[in-house]
């Protein structure tokens, strides 16, 4: 019986059943086998109005998709286009860096290659690359930001690892230091890529404009504040992650309703329902998750896996070899949300027992999922760009391969160089 | 029947949409009130925090009316029709009986609540808070039960109705 029921579980998350129901009811198994009364469920899912954190969660999500539905991806484009194109493989860099921004502030979720995709994709074209590095390139960029505050992810890990009461505390504002260097690592990897690849192209006479460079300013006065007092604010130490929130939610309504009127009254309940699909899914796993957390934990579920490996592994290199291969597998078949609040809890206390810093193995475990956004044969950014650009998905795996290969030699730098993430938060 | 469904998707879009626009105020208020004047009103921070839950559930029922909550779908994906079908009943009815019983277990929880008075935040009794939990897994069992038996006379659908106008293009989360 014992492996009966989390046999059947497994086997319904592969058929296709919505993960929330199979985490929440192996969080009810285990209740009600130790016969803990079900109501604490509720308890568990009413937990969500207690964490101030959250809160950051719609208002960020909201502020991404108004902003996605805008013409701010144009003018982002634009703008960087006049400060970075001029470079080899400027307009690759261009769209390496647009992109990161985006989805560092929309929150990872697939928005970035439906909002730039449909813009790059035919201006790298024009440029004379290939379709393949065009392809490849924009579909890698749609989860490049992920280490960038305010990601979600990185805020969703910092909420989960504030949950299990560790010897060293993880800050979000620790976690969004950390980001820094290794997601500039993985930027610079591929701009270098990029730049080598653009050597056979005709020298394009684009030179930096400074007449262009200031017109794509005033075009973009409204949303060039934004990056500066949300990152300023938060690295600065000005305001918490919910407070950035609420001042990008508003900010971001106000300019586009009320002064650009990109979006107008009509169109706005139509975004605000599909940013909060999103948030639903989400918050909907976070609940049930705190419920299987707490059960694990009680249980010892962690401790009883930190045994077992230890047992065949004692070193923390090989540890982390094995976590490295682990995510990458775990990372195809789930998304970044399902994976941090499911395997997290699980991971953690074992990576913390190898010696591992927490804010490290978020970093790496972040690092180790986005590759996992366009890993084949399930990864949901080749779905989504193949839909997006109406390509067949094995065009797609073909065309990330080789960004796959770059990114992956980042993460396992990411993975064993402890230091590049924790140098800005010591 | 379709009348009510019709309704109940208007009144929860319309609740939605309000609980949203009065958290980016109230939020955007507080940060200023607690600036410029040193101090916000106290029930400001937990009633955002309850809001979240709400939007956060409310969301949910949206994504399950849309067949947008996060799953593997390896099945969908690399099996034939058959068995597609089959998943699909199977895996939406498992849904729809874990979603009930949550359901069933936070009503005796929020009844609980109820009679013992508790107080969410200044005056505000928790139960009425709590109230969205019950309320929303109950509507997910249905829904889920619904989109169950469909599947299992129409065949599986990948994509629902499509929810009414969308401007947003509709990614699947995989």
């Amino acid at each position: 019986m014992s492996i009966l029921i989390p046999a059947l579980l497994l086997l319904l998350a592969l058929a296709g059943a919505p993960l929330f129901a199979v985490i929440a009811a192996s969080a009810m198994w285990g209740f009600f086998q130790t016969e803990v009364d079900l109501q604490v469920m509720a308890v568990e899912i009413y937990r969500v109005a207690e964490m101030p954190v959250l809160i950051a969660i719609p208002l960020f999500t909201f502020a991404g998709y108004l902003m996605g539905e805008s013409k701010a991806p144009q003018r982002l484009v634009r703008i960087t286009d006049a400060f970075l194109g001029w470079m080899p493989g400027g307009l690759a860099i261009v769209a390496l860096a647009a992109c990161a921004l985006f989805t560092a502030f929309t929150g990872a979720s697939g928005v970035t290659i439906v909002a730039l995709g449909a813009l790059l994709v035919p201006a790298l074209q024009k440029a004379g690359y290939r379709e393949n590095f065009n392809l490849g390139l924009v579909t890698t960029s749609g989860s490049l930001g992920l280490l960038f505050a305010p990601s979600l992810p990185l805020i969703l890990y910092g909420v989960i690892a504030q949950q299990m009461s560790l010897e060293t505390p993880v800050s979000i504002d620790d976690l969004f230091l950390a980001g820094i260097l290794p997601g500039l690592l993985m930027l610079t990897a591929l701009s270098l890529y990029s730049a080598w690849q653009s050597r056979h192209l005709p020298k394009s006479n684009h030179k930096f404009d400074g007449k262009e460079a200031w017109a794509a300013i005033k075009d973009s006065a409204w949303e060039i504040p934004l990056p500066f007092v949300v990152l300023g604010g938060i690295y600065g130490g000005f305001f918490a992650v919910s407070e950035a929130a609420a001042i990008t939610a508003f900010y971001v309504l106000a300019v586009t309703v009320v002064i650009r009127r990109e979006i107008t009254f009509t169109q706005l309940p139509v975004v605000m329902r599909d940013s909060m699909k999103l948030v639903g899914a989400i918050l909907l796993i976070l609940a049930v998750s705190l419920a299987s957390t707490n059960y694990m934990i009680d249980a010892g579920v962690p401790e009883a896996v930190f045994e077992t490996i230890q047992a065949h592994v004692s070193d923390g290199f090989t540890f982390l070899l094995l976590l490295t291969i682990f995510l990458l597998i775990l990372g195809m078949m789930l998304d970044i949300f399902s994976a941090i609040v499911i395997m997290i809890p699980i991971i953690l206390p074992i990576a913390v027992q190898y010696g591992i810093h927490p804010i490290h193995l978020g970093i790496l475990f972040l690092a180790n999922m986005q590759l996992g956004y366009f890993t084949p044969p399930v990864g949901m950014n080749l779905f989504i760009a193949s839909f997006r650009f109406n390509k067949p998905v094995m065009t797609l795996y073909r065309a990330t391969l080789p960004f796959f290969f770059i990114l992956l030699a980042t993460v396992l730098i990411i993975t064993y160089w402890p230091g590049l993430s924790l140098l800005l938060v010591e | 029947m379709k009348k009510i469904a019709v309704w109940l998707h208007r009144i929860e879009d319309a609740v939605l949409v309000l609980i949203l626009l009065s958290m980016i105020l109230l939020a955007g208020y507080d940060i200023l009130a607690r600036t410029l004047f040193g101090g916000g009103e106290g029930w400001i921070p937990p009633l955002l925090r309850v809001m979240v839950l709400w939007l956060g559930l409310l969301g949910a029922l949206l994504a399950t009316r849309s067949r947008e909550h996060i799953a593997i779908d390896l099945i969908s994906k690399l099996g034939g029709p058959t068995l597609n079908r089959i998943a699909s009943v199977v895996t939406l009815l498992f849904a729809a009986v874990i979603c009930a019983l949550i359901g069933w277990y936070s009503g005796l929880y929020v009844e609980m609540a109820y009679e013992f008075e508790d107080i969410a935040f200044a005056e505000v009794p928790a139960w009425i808070m709590q109230l969205i939990i019950p309320f929303s897994f109950g509507l997910m069992a249905v829904r889920f039960f619904i989109q169950s038996i469909s599947a299992a006379i129409y065949g599986p659908e990948t994509e629902a109705t499509p929810a009414t106008d969308n401007v947003v293009a509709p990614e699947k989360v995989a």
